[in-house]
């Protein structure tokens, strides 16, 4: 029992390590896995689709503390979201168990 | 299968000779200089049962709303390599294709490449094969040692995936084209057309709701194809045809779209490529088309058969498939069945006559050359500028139209073809204005 706690505690003290600037991110991996996803046909890098665009996306998120964090919520959570014509529907919760493949994801959108 | 042989037979044909009568000078298709050509890849993917209406039901997660007020399919699907997922995904078993084909492939690249002179537009297309063999042969009419029965069917038949019956079936390369004027097609193409209820899609028709309806009655039709939403009071369900009269008024108008088909087997070997269009069924253009059955109404049994001292045979066995081109042509190659032959069981002759001469009018407006090279199909369809009848969208130069195009592969027929989304073709239009695929103007 008492074991475990601090085993998940390095997990995820090695996971923020390999998520900041350390590590670049796994372009051909985030591109996979958010097409498995569906998220391309909503989202493009550089133009509005049914959702915004990723470089949208990350300048919203520039320079805030909370980005990575906000995107975890909004791609597990299946949060209401706004169309563009005003009506709302849930977000797509994305279907990938491993959170070093997520935040991989997360960076790739943040850094685009 | 020669390129040179095939030229040769074109020649002999006359073909050649059309092109170069008239006062207007056109191309010899044969000796355009396609090098000098831009090509432009058109992604075509196995769309399996993807109808009009499962496009607008919530099984099309998230765009059936979209899909309904016509947003354009690109819109959502444009992402890299979206082409190559869908088909490779579809062409499996799932939701939308219960009867999968072992081995087909889901996705291929068409080479496209265009040209025009003042009489005529040069469409040029190059596609693999998945066989090792052109799709020459089609169905024939085989004797069982008592009567002719029709032999071969396309893969997504039931007889054929049990392994009761050999799948055969020509290759095609077909094209839909637009002028503009009918609602949608410009943005969402060929699947304007593609519908529940027709031959091997979901809920396919019976022949007693079709001898029970009263515009396929009247226009004499026992099955159910390709329509356009315009052609039914609700464009979701085939049953509720408009009048006969509303429809030609429609037609008046241009609300229907083109489809010319390429067949290897039905049109090639006379060096043309069909007309026909789609607005209330997918219907030959008024004439007379370049293939007929060959099978008697009443007896079943051929009409023709080869001319053995022109061909050395006047009907072939199973094991001569794919050897040699098969194909059975009036003005050419054959003479008319005789019962007393001396007919053995196995033995086969071409269920379809051809012939370039008895083709006339308005469906006889289309020539193509083509050869199969090394796993590869290379046609090219010529299609005359300026037409009038009122089955034809007319091309001219500098016009833009909205163009769809599909490759049936490997013995199959109706939905197992390889389509694309939507593009534009353009005739020698304008700098600046986008098109996907230009034709250039020869000298
Ligand atoms: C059905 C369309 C659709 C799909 C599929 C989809 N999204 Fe979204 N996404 C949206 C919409 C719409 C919004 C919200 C726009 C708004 O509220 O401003 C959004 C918002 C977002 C945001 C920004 C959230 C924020 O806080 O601003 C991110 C990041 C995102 N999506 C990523 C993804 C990823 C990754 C995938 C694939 C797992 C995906 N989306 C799949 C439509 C979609
Ligand atoms: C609003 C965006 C949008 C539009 C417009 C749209 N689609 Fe889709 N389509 C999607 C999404 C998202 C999926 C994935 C849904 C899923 O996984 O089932 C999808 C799935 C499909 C599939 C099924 C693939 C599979 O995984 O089974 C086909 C086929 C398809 N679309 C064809 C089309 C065609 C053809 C059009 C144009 C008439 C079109 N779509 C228009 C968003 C769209």
């Amino acid at each position: 029992m008492n074991l475990t706690k601090p085993l998940l505690v390095a997990g995820l003290l090695s996971l923020n390590l390999a998520g900041s600037a350390l590590a670049a991110v796994d372009d051909e991996a985030a591109k996979a896995l958010g097409k498995r996803n569906d998220c391309f046909k909503c989202h493009a890098v550089d133009k509005a689709k049914k959702g915004p665009s990723y470089q949208k996306i990350a300048a919203k998120y520039k320079g805030k503390a909370d980005a990575e964090e906000k995107l975890m919520k909004n791609l597990t959570t299946g949060p209401k979201v706004k169309l563009e014509d005003g009506t709302e529907e849930e977000h797509k919760i994305i279907d990938t168990k491993d959170p070093k493949e997520l935040k991989n994801l997360i960076d790739w959108i943040l850094s685009r | 299968m020669k390129k040179t042989v095939l030229f040769a037979q074109i020649a002999a044909l006359g073909v050649i000779g059309v092109f170069t009568t008239g006062t207007v000078t056109a191309a010899d298709p044969a000796k355009i200089n396609w090098s000098r050509i831009p090509a432009t890849n058109v992604p075509l993917f196995y769309p399996g049962q993807s109808s009009y209406e499962w496009l607008r039901s919530d099984a099309h997660k998230n765009a059936a709303k979209e899909v309904k007020r016509g947003d354009s399919c690109t819109s959502c699907h444009d992402e890299e390599g979206a082409e190559k997922d869908l088909g490779n995904k579809l062409v499996q078993a799932g939701p939308l294709e219960p009867m999968p084909v072992k081995g087909k492939s889901g996705y291929k690249d068409l080479k496209v490449q265009a040209a025009y002179d003042e009489k005529n537009a040069y469409l040029r297309f190059q596609w693999k094969t998945d066989n090792a063999y052109p799709g020459t042969e089609h169905q024939y009419l085989r004797f069982d040692g008592k009567k002719w029965e029709v032999w071969g069917f396309p893969k997504l038949d039931k007889i054929v995936q049990d392994g009761q019956m050999m799948g055969i079936y020509e290759d095609r390369m077909s094209i839909m084209i637009d002028d503009g004027k009918v609602p949608g097609f410009a943005k969402q193409g060929c699947w304007l057309s593609c519908h529940d209820g027709q031959r091997d899609m979901q809920k396919q028709f019976t022949k007693a709701e079709v001898a029970a309806n009263p515009l396929l009655t009247s226009i004499k039709k026992s099955d159910v194809r390709k329509y356009l939403p315009e052609s039914r009071n609700d464009p979701s369900d085939w049953k509720t045809g408009k009048s006969v009269e509303e429809i030609n008024k429609i037609k008046a108008a241009g609300g229907f779209v083109d489809l010319i088909q390429w067949r290897a087997h039905r049109s090639y070997p006379v060096g043309m490529a069909d007309d026909g269009y789609v607005l209330e069924f997918r219907l030959g253009d008024a004439g007379k088309d370049m293939f007929s059955g060959n099978a008697d109404a009443t007896t079943h049994a051929p009409k023709f058969m080869w001319d053995a001292s022109k061909v050395g045979y006047k009907s072939i066995t199973v094991d001569q498939l794919h050897q040699g081109d098969h194909f059975l042509i009036r003005e050419k190659n054959a003479v008319p069945f005789d019962p007393n032959a001396g007919w053995k069981e196995g033995d086969m002759v071409p269920d379809y006559i051809l012939s370039r001469e008895d083709a006339k009018g308005s469906a006889a407006d289309n020539n193509a050359i083509a050869s199969w090279k090394d796993g590869m199909w290379t046609v090219v369809m010529v299609r005359p500028l300026g037409l009038t009848n009122s089955d034809d969208k007319a091309l001219k130069a500098g016009g833009v139209y909205d163009i769809g195009f599909a490759a049936h592969d490997d013995n199959i027929t109706t939905r197992g073809h390889h389509v694309s989304f939507v593009k534009t073709l353009g005739l020698g239009v304008a700098k600046g204005t986008k098109v996907d695929i230009n034709a250039v103007k020869l000298p």
